[in-house]
Order: C-alpha cells, then sequence, then structure tokens
C-alpha cells in the first residue's frame, strides 16, 4: 500500500498550494514541498526491498474489461527516475520560491508543478501499459499548463500549444502501439509484457508495434523530426524549464524505450532508426546550440543534443551501452538542472538572457559563475565530472559497433565531432556570459542572486563532483539494480572507474576537447554560415498549418452546412420519407389480419376538427396569433383521442404540456414579427407540399399496418407485472419509475441540460423589445389586471395543491412526478403572468438551477440506494405498512425517484419559461449575467 | 320511493333541457350578434348557467342512484364560476384596448370607446 503512495502524495499535493496560498510566499513553498519530501522518504525507504533484488508492486482493478489496472511497480528503473523526479522537484520547489516575481500566483504554479510530479511518477512506477499511456497524457497536459504559465505571453501559449499538440499527437501513436502489444501479448501488464519479448519481436505487426511507439517516445523526447516543440517551450518560466527539460518531460520518452527495451530492441530495424535518429538529432542540436543567442535557447538545443545522444546509446545495442544510456540520463538530469537554473538566475539578476549582451558577469556574480562553470564543464565533459565518464562510456561503446560493416569506423568518428560540439557549446554558454567581455544594455544592474536560489545548484554541482570521482561508489548499485531491470548482465564485467588508462576513448576525448575548442574559436565563421539559410521560425510554420487546417475544416463543413433550417428540416424530412416508404414498399399487404373497429361518430368528428386545425394552422401561418389558435384546436383533438381510448395519463400530460407550449409559443411570438412576409416562392411551396403529403400518407399508412398486425407485444408484460413486481396500479406511471427508471433518469438528465442551455443562449442574447403592436399601437397600460391577479393569486396554493395530490396518487392512478411538475409549473406561470415578474421575484426566490440540481441529485441517490443492498441501480422497493389514523399505507422508494422527475420538470421548464418571459424585463438573463459579472469584479478589486 | 325517484329524474331532466337550451342559445348568440362586446355574452352564458345546470343535473342523479354525494363536480363548478368571468375580463379588455368597433345600438359607452363614438 505503501507504493501508490508515491503517486498520491504529489497529486494530493497540487491541492495544498491552494490551500496555502495565504501562508505567503516562503510558506507556500514549504507546505508544497512537505508531500514530495514524504514520498521521496517511502521512496527511499521502499528502495530497501528493491536493492534486495525484488520488485514492489501493487496492483487493484480499475477498469477490469479493459485491461485497465491501478497497478505500481518499482523496480530498479522506476526507483532511478523517481528519486530523480523527486529529488530534482524539490530542489525546484525551493528555486522557484525564489525566481517568481511576487506579482506571480504561487499556488497557481505549485499546482501545476505538483500535478506534473503525480504524472511523472506514475509513468516510471506504471505496472499496466494503459496506466502509463493515461499519466503520458496527463504529462502532456500539466506541461502544456506549466509552459503557458505566463499566460498574458503569446509565446508562452504558442509554444504550450505546440508542445501540447505534438506530444499529444504522440501520445496517440503510442496509444495505438500499446494497443497492439496489448493484442499480441493478451495483457497491458507490464511485468508479463517484458517477459515475452520474444513473441513480440517475432509477430508480423512488429513493425507497426515500433513504428508506433517510438513516434510517441520521439516527440516526447524531441527527436528529429519532432525535436522543434522543444526550444519554444523556452518561453516557460525557467523553473519549469530546468524541471521539465532535464529531469521530467523529455526523460519520459528516453524512460518509455529503456522501459520496453527488453521487448521491442534487439532487432536490425530497432538499431537503423534508434541510432540514425539519435545521432542526427544530436548534431542538429549542438550545431543549433552553437548559433543561438538566447541562453535558454542554447540550453532547449544542448537538451535535445544530449537526448539524441542517449538515444543513440539506446540504438546502438552492444552489451553496455544501455548502460550508459541510463548512466547519461542521471548525468544529464544533474547538470542540465544546475545550468538551467544559472541561467535563470542570470535571468533573473540582468533582466535578459541574450548572449550577446551578456559578458563578464563573473565580476558581478561569482557563485553563480563558479557555479555554472562547474556545470558546464560537466556537460562539456571534463573529467573529474560527472559528464565525463557517462561519455567515455559512449565513446567507447560507439567504438564497439559493427552494423555498418565497412561503413562501422564512421559512428566512433561522429560520436567524436557531437563531443566535441558539446564542448564547444559549452565553452560559448560559460566563458562567452561569464568570462569574456562586459555587459552591455543591460536593463539592470546585475548582481549576486540570493543565497536560497544557489542552493538547489549547490547541490547539484556536489552531486556532480561526487558522482564525477567516486562514480562506482555514489551511483554504482543504484544503477546496478536498474540494470537488473532492463538487461540482467549488463552489469557484469563493468567498472564504473574514472581512469581506465591511456586507451582508445580517452584518445578521442581528448581530440573532442581540442577541436571543441577550435570550433569554439571559429564560431564566428559558424554564424555566418548560419545566416545563409533561410530563418523560418517553427513557431509561424506550425501556426499556419493549425490555421490551415482549421481553414480547411471550415469550408468542408461550409459544403454541406448551409445553417438554413428550412434546408436542415427538408433533408431530414425527405430521409424519413426514403427510409420509411424504402420499407412499406417490401411490405405484400398493408393490412393485417386484426380486423377493423366499427366507425364512431365522435372519432369522425374529432378526426375532422383535427385535420381541419392542422390544415388551418399551415393556412394561417403567416399570421401567426392565428396559427397558434389552430394548432391549439388540433392539440384538443389528440387530447380527446387520448381519453377516447382510455390513456387518462398521456391525456393529462398532454393537456399541461400543450398550455405550457402554447405560453411558450405566445412568448416567443412577442419577439417575433406579429406578420411574416411571404418568403416561399410557388415551386418551394409545391415541394413542400408534396414532401409533406407524402410523409403524411406514408406515416399513415404505417400506422394502418403496425394496427393492423396481430403480435405479442411487451405491454402485457408490463401490465401483469405493475402490481407484483412494481407495487403500483398506473401501469404507466411504474414503468416510468421502476420498469424503465434508468430511460426516465437519462431523460430528466435531458431535459435539465436542455433548460441549462436555454438559460445559456438567453444568457447571451441581446433583443429589440417591440413597444408597440404591428399596427403601432403602444401596449396597454395595464400590465396586469387586476382581478385576474388577485384571483390566481388565490388559486395559486390551490393549483399547488392539485399539482402535489397528482404527483403523490401517481403511482396507483392516472399522474405522477411528470403531469405534478408540469402542473405545478403551470401555476407558478400564471402567477407570472398575472403579477409580473417583478412581483413573482420578490416574493418567490427560487433558483431554478438549483431546483433542476436537487431534482437530479434526489433521482440519482434513489438509484444508489439500491446498492447498500447489493442490488443493481435503481432496483426500487415497497412495502405496505398499517399505521394508526391512516390506516394502510404503501411506501415504495419509486416515489422518492418521482420526486426527482417532479423536481427537475419544475426546475426545467420554469427555467426556460420565466428566463424567456424576463426577456422583455430589467431582469433579463443577459442583464442579471451582466451585472452578477461586474459585481464579482468589484469584489476582486476591494 | 318510486314516487321520489319519478320526482328527482324529473328535476334532472328539467336542469338538463335548461342547460342544453342555454348552450344553444349561446352558441346561437355567438354566431348571430354583430360585435365583439355583444359576442361576449354567448360563451359567458354557456360556461356558465349551462354548465352549472348539467353538472347539478349530475350530481343529483348520481346521488340518488349511488346514495354518494361526490364533490369533485362542485369543484368543477366553482372553478368554472371563477374562471370563467375573468377570461371574460381580460377579453373585454384587450376589446378596449384594441379599440373594437362596436354597432350603435349595444348598450353602455365605456369610457375607453367614448371618443370612437363621438367621431361617429
Amino acid at each position: 500500500m505503501t507504493l501508490p503512495l508515491i503517486v498520491l502524495l504529489p497529486l494530493l499535493g497540487s491541492l495544498v498550494p491552494l490551500l496555502g496560498a495565504r501562508a505567503g510566499r516562503t510558506g507556500s513553498a514549504c507546505l508544497t514541498a512537505i508531500l514530495p519530501l514524504c514520498a521521496l522518504v517511502l521512496t527511499i525507504f521502499l528502495s530497501v526491498s528493491v536493492f534486495d533484488g525484488q520488485i514492489v508492486r501493487y496492483s487493484l482493478p480499475w477498469v477490469p474489461q479493459l485491461g485497465l489496472e491501478l497497478a505500481f511497480r518499482l523496480d530498479g528503473l522506476s526507483l532511478l527516475f523517481a528519486l530523480l523526479i523527486l529529488g530534482i522537484g524539490l530542489l525546484i520547489i525551493v528555486y522557484a520560491r525564489y525566481y517568481l516575481a511576487p506579482e506571480d500566483s504561487m499556488a497557481r504554479f505549485y499546482s501545476y508543478l505538483m500535478l506534473f510530479m503525480t504524472s511523472m511518477l506514475g509513468i516510471v512506477t506504471s505496472d499496466n501499459l494503459l496506466l502509463l499511456w493515461f499519466f503520458w497524457e496527463l504529462t502532456s497536459i500539466s506541461s502544456f499548463l506549466l509552459i503557458s504559465f505566463w499566460t498574458h505571453q503569446s509565446s508562452a501559449r504558442k509554444g504550450a500549444r505546440m508542445a501540447l499538440a505534438v506530444t499529444g499527437a504522440g501520445g496517440l501513436c503510442l496509444l495505438a502501439g500499446f494497443m497492439l502489444i496489448g493484442k499480441i501479448v493478451g495483457t497491458f501488464d507490464i511485468g508479463t509484457i517484458l517477459d515475452s519479448g520474444d513473441m513480440i519481436r517475432e509477430h508480423p505487426a512488429y513493425m507497426v508495434v515500433l513504428v508506433l511507439v517510438l513516434i510517441g517516445a520521439f516527440s516526447k523526447s524531441a527527436q528529429f523530426p519532432f525535436q522543434f516543440w522543444l526550444p519554444h517551450a523556452m518561453s516557460a518560466p525557467t523553473p519549469v524549464s530546468a524541471y521539465l527539460h532535464s529531469a521530467t518531460m523529455v526523460k519520459a520518452g528516453i524512460f518509455l524505450m529503456i522501459r520496453l527495451y527488453p521487448v521491442i530492441s534487439g532487432t536490425d530495424a530497432w538499431y537503423y532508426i534508434v541510432t540514425l535518429v539519435g545521432l542526427f538529432t544530436m548534431f542538429y542540436g549542438a550545431y543549433m546550440a552553437m548559433v543561438q543567442y538566447d541562453l535558454k535557447g542554447l540550453l532547449a538545443y544542448s537538451t535535445i543534443s544530449h537526448l539524441g545522444l542517449i538515444t543513440m546509446l539506446l540504438g546502438l545495442d552492444t552489451r553496455l551501452s544501455t548502460l550508459a544510456a541510463v548512466f547519461h540520463v542521471v548525468n544529464h538530469a544533474i547538470f542540465k538542472a544546475s545550468l538551467f537554473m544559472a541561467v535563470g538566475i542570470v535571468d533573473h539578476e540582468c533582466g535578459t538572457r541574450d548572449s550577446r549582451k551578456l559578458g563578464g558577469l563573473r565580476k558581478y556574480m561569482p557563485f553563480t559563475a563558479a557555479l555554472a562553470t562547474v556545470a558546464g564543464a560537466s556537460m562539456a565533459g571534463v573529467p573529474l565530472l560527472n559528464g565525463f565518464i557517462s561519455k567515455e562510456m559512449f565513446l567507447t561503446e560507439s567504438l564497439q559497433t559493427q552494423n555498418l560493416g565497412g561503413l562501422s569506423w564512421l559512428i566512433p568518428a561522429l560520436a567524436t565531432v557531437g563531443s566535441a560540439l558539446s564542448v564547444a557549446y559549452s565553452l560559448r554558454l560559460v566563458v562567452d556570459v561569464f568570462y569574456r567581455g562586459a555587459p552591455r544594455f543591460l536593463p539592470k544592474e546585475p548582481h549576486e542572486a540570493p543565497r536560497p536560489m544557489r542552493l538547489p545548484i549547490e547541490v547539484l554541482i556536489l552531486l556532480c563532483l561526487a558522482v564525477g570521482m567516486f562514480p562506482a561508489q555514489i551511483v554504482g548499485p543504484l544503477l546496478d539494480v536498474a540494470m537488473s531491470a532492463v538487461a540482467p548482465n549488463a552489469m557484469d564485467g563493468q567498472d564504473l572507474s574514472l581512469w581506465h588508462g591511456f586507451n582508445l576513448p580517452l584518445m578521442m576525448s581528448i581530440a573532442a576537447m581540442a577541436f571543441g575548442a577550435v570550433l569554439y574559436l571559429l564560431r564566428g565563421g559558424l554564424n555566418s554560415f548560419r545566416r545563409d539559410f533561410l530563418v523560418t521560425d517553427a513557431k509561424y510554420v506550425f501556426e499556419g498549418a493549425v490555421q490551415r487546417a482549421t481553414a480547411f475544416c471550415a469550408r468542408a463543413l461550409d459544403r454541406f452546412d448551409s445553417r438554413s433550417l428550412q434546408r436542415y428540416v427538408f433533408l431530414m424530412m425527405a430521409m424519413m420519407l426514403v427510409l420509411a416508404s424504402f420499407g412499406l414498399l417490401r411490405m405484400p399487404v398493408l393490412m393485417g389480419e386484426v380486423p377493423m373497429q366499427p366507425l364512431d361518430p365522435y372519432i369522425i368528428v374529432g378526426a375532422t376538427l383535427m385535420a381541419t386545425g392542422a390544415i388551418a394552422t399551415v393556412y394561417f401561418q403567416r399570421q401567426r396569433l392565428i396559427a397558434l389558435i389552430c394548432l391549439s384546436i388540433t392539440e384538443l383533438m389528440v387530447i380527446l383521442t387520448f381519453l377516447r381510448f382510455s390513456a387518462p395519463d398521456l391525456a393529462l400530460t398532454q393537456l399541461v404540456v400543450s398550455t405550457v407550449t402554447v405560453i411558450l409559443m405566445l412568448l416567443t411570438l412577442f419577439f417575433l414579427p406579429q406578420q411574416t412576409p411571404k418568403a416561399s416562392s410557388g415551386i418551394r411551396i409545391l415541394r413542400d407540399l408534396i414532401l409533406a403529403g407524402a410523409i403524411g400518407i406514408v406515416i399513415a399508412s404505417i400506422n394502418f399496418a403496425v394496427l393492423t398486425q396481430p403480435y405479442e407485444t411487451i405491454g402485457n408484460f408490463f401490465t401483469e407485472q405493475a402490481k407484483p413486481g412494481g407495487g403500483g396500479y398506473n401501469v404507466v406511471n411504474v414503468i416510468l419509475v421502476d420498469f424503465r427508471g434508468f430511460d426516465t433518469f437519462g431523460e430528466i438528465a435531458v431535459l435539465g441540460i436542455a433548460a441549462l442551455g436555454v438559460l445559456k443562449l438567453l444568457n447571451r442574447m441581446k433583443i429589440f423589445v417591440p413597444t408597440t403592436s404591428a399596427e403601432n399601437r403602444p401596449w396597454s397600460p395595464e400590465y396586469y389586471p387586476t382581478i385576474f391577479g388577485s384571483v390566481s393569486q388565490v388559486l395559486f396554493p390551490l393549483a399547488l395543491m392539485v399539482s402535489v395530490y397528482i404527483f403523490l396518487r401517481g403511482h396507483n392512478l392516472p399522474g405522477g412526478g411528470f403531469i405534478g411538475g408540469l402542473v405545478a409549473a403551470s401555476a407558478l406561470i400564471m402567477l407570472y403572468m398575472a403579477r409580473g415578474v417583478e412581483w413573482t421575484l420578490r416574493r418567490l426566490r427560487v433558483d431554478y438551477q438549483h431546483v433542476i440540481a436537487a431534482g437530479l441529485l434526489v433521482a440519482a441517490f434513489t438509484g444508489m440506494g439500491a446498492w447498500a443492498f447489493g442490488e443493481p441501480f435503481l432496483t426500487s422497493w415497497f412495502d405496505y405498512f398499517h399505521l394508526p389514523l391512516i390506516g394502510e399505507l404503501e411506501l415504495a422508494t419509486a416515489l422518492v425517484f418521482d420526486l426527482g422527475i417532479y423536481l427537475v420538470v419544475i426546475g426545467s421548464t420554469m427555467m426556460i419559461l420565466a428566463n424567456l418571459g424576463k426577456l422583455a424585463t430589467p431582469h433579463s438573463p443577459a442583464r442579471e449575467a451582466r451585472k452578477a459579472s461586474t459585481k464579482s469584479t468589484t469584489m476582486e478589486h476591494h | 320511493m318510486e314516487y321520489l325517484g319519478f320526482l328527482v329524474e324529473l328535476v334532472v331532466a328539467l336542469l338538463l333541457v335548461c342547460g342544453g337550451l342555454t348552450a344553444v342559445v349561446g352558441g346561437i348568440g355567438m354566431v348571430r350578434f354583430n360585435d365583439f362586446y355583444m359576442r361576449m355574452h354567448g360563451p359567458a352564458m354557456s360556461s356558465t348557467m349551462a354548465l352549472g345546470c348539467m353538472i347539478l343535473a349530475s350530481i343529483l342523479f348520481f346521488w340518488f342512484h349511488t346514495g354518494t354525494l361526490r364533490f369533485p363536480e362542485l369543484i368543477l363548478t366553482l372553478f368554472v364560476l371563477i374562471s370563467a368571468p375573468v377570461s371574460a375580463h381580460l377579453l373585454t379588455m384587450s376589446a378596449l384596448h384594441l379599440k373594437l368597433p362596436r354597432q350603435s345600438n349595444t348598450q353602455g359607452g365605456p369610457f375607453e370607446l367614448n371618443e370612437k363614438i363621438d367621431q361617429d
């Protein structure tokens, strides 16, 4: 159980800064550091058993159907990375305290940082590929937040977007690769996958897996051709760069390659792709680092170059190359983090990081200069420092490779040249900034940084020296246990000592130093060579590509989306006609075996009236009020039809629904012109007439066919089971709240969402409120007639009582939450209409959003209540009680669920109608929203 | 008892006929009257007098035959009696606001319409 805490503690830690925002800057930093410190202690505690050769594991099923488990493992490799992440993370917390300006939000920064730390720890300790991928994407998102921390800078936003797009796209490829691996091996468990390397390598899809996984790893680790995002991520605050681009984010890709090394390496494809990409990236990064003026840009490209080196080492596939890669991961993290922090200090204290303006800073900040010099020397690979040892190993291993046949000698040669470039840009960084020349045109007088700000660098530099001088003692055991997870016998015959005698790698190293110094002296030539190239800013290329893609999609969308309601309805209806008549055409006979009922004069009259109403509605469509009245004739006839065929529930619902609908339409009509101009040409009218007629014919035929066809419906089951199964005599209600409770739950959720959507639309609406009618007659001065007002006020409680009565009796008699809610809503609307918004609002302080939310919660909790008894969601329960005075009483959980429906219906109906009604008043939603926002901003100002 | 039965049925029949007649008269009025203000009388008659008679008849009939006095019908009457004048009032108010034309022989002249008559 200790293991998941390592990931969980920093996750909790992401909340701490928000809570500790009042603790001041130092207090906030200290509070933030507590939980990762605990995680570090836990990691060290667990490392005891890891050093004993065990793998600490912990697993909890999450979505077992998908193979997703909350599984963690701590083997040597995870331990190594976890220590790096937590250790450097803690140093970054200290450093950021002094780096961030007082106006930057510390809480936000630390919160993002902790989230990022969580996701990195998650990657390195996952024992499940899907979980690993989950954390992998989480790093993309949290690094996006970190890089764009200074949201006011356009470059920060663009850089963050680019990083997110590139690493996110890579993540998708990775997911595909993981799915394939899961398919081949049959599980996502990393422990099993690590043991089935041969199965994957021999599988025909191996190439696809390899390429997909490598795209994911390369995009994260900024390998060619995905290297372009990393320099632009330098717009982030320096602590972020120091963390993301030394020890964590970019190392995630490397970690992935090392983690899956036993599974996907060892083939020719692996060798060629990884080595060549690494080699090229190393050279490209080194060259670009030489010609950067921005110090962070220099460091960014040098990071790319060193990542290329590590990648190449992973590709080389000689016995010790993987060890060298892991070792260099550690060394690079240490010296690059300290260099970033040193450059951050320079930037912080001088106000610029342009190498052309800086120079001779040794006089102003001697301590920082000394620290940066050691770190730079380590990056260059000077003996007695940690960079030297891993570089020696790199050169040694480059000599071992034979895969290029006769051209194999090129690899060590190029490795030497790459090291030389590394020496050259290290010299450029250290000498140009701290030793040569004098600062020019600095925005502020440079001075030494405060002591605590240098502390993290000092710690790292001490590590540099310690590892450089006593490698076997300091990191030997850690590397040993890390390698045991990757290549079990890699450490045999290897000594991590400083001195191997005068051998070829040492010669190469010396040659690299000399050549690097020469390159440094010739850098003017390199710069003029660079000027011969057309400068393209990857940011603009990327932005352009994004915008072109957006424009293309918009054009493609315009092709089939005309944004015309008439067109949509026409297409939808035509489609429906085609589909429906297709089925009808295949029927041999329309009429089934059920005999027709005898004609009934009431039905003839009703049907005639219904048809007349419909035709009149269409005929009067340009005089909307009259059309509305005609429509209500049809609705009335529908209600009577329901009654005629014994569906009182339906009739009741329809009655209230049509009332509410008519009010809704009247409200909308108020904002529309009273008369519509003739808009359709004769041909269009004819077309629509034919379409409508055809649909009418087809639907009538289908109805006829369905009604005359004898078949067994599920209805019988419901009718029989309503009493014994659901405890109610009203089948309709029992179906709604019990048999199909889950459907109803979804429906009320949709209803609530629709109401919220309407509110959202109305919030933004600035509408023309007509002050006169169409004939230029002003509105009546008597807004709220007295008689109507008093009567409806008296009727209101009565109406509410009726609604409660209808709601309560619903289980056994016509009624229920739906109808009851609608009745209550129409009572409320009556009050609004009779007394006006002003009056009602003063007396009825109900927020309908809360009513909807309360209803949904009641319904959901009632459903969940069943879990407590080990039953599935929404299982209902009922029983009969005998109460004194009241008598026999049935209590059912379905009633509570129905209460949820009742509340949601009231809330949604009122939210739509009341807000629509308020549009014309000073209480319109848009004004209210504006008022609320100005109030909150003034509160912020105070 | 039989005599009582006949008496009750007589009353019920009378009420029904009376209600039906009122409804017909109201309907004819709707069609025949010439201006809006007079037409208001028709529906008001059918919804109060006619409906009231029929509901009374129903109450009496079922009271006598089933022996229970049912109140829902009474509530129905109450609601009709409340809503009919209110809606009539609202309708007339809007008619007055719209200054709908009226026949010169329509009785009564609310001040809203006076200027119209003066112009005539």
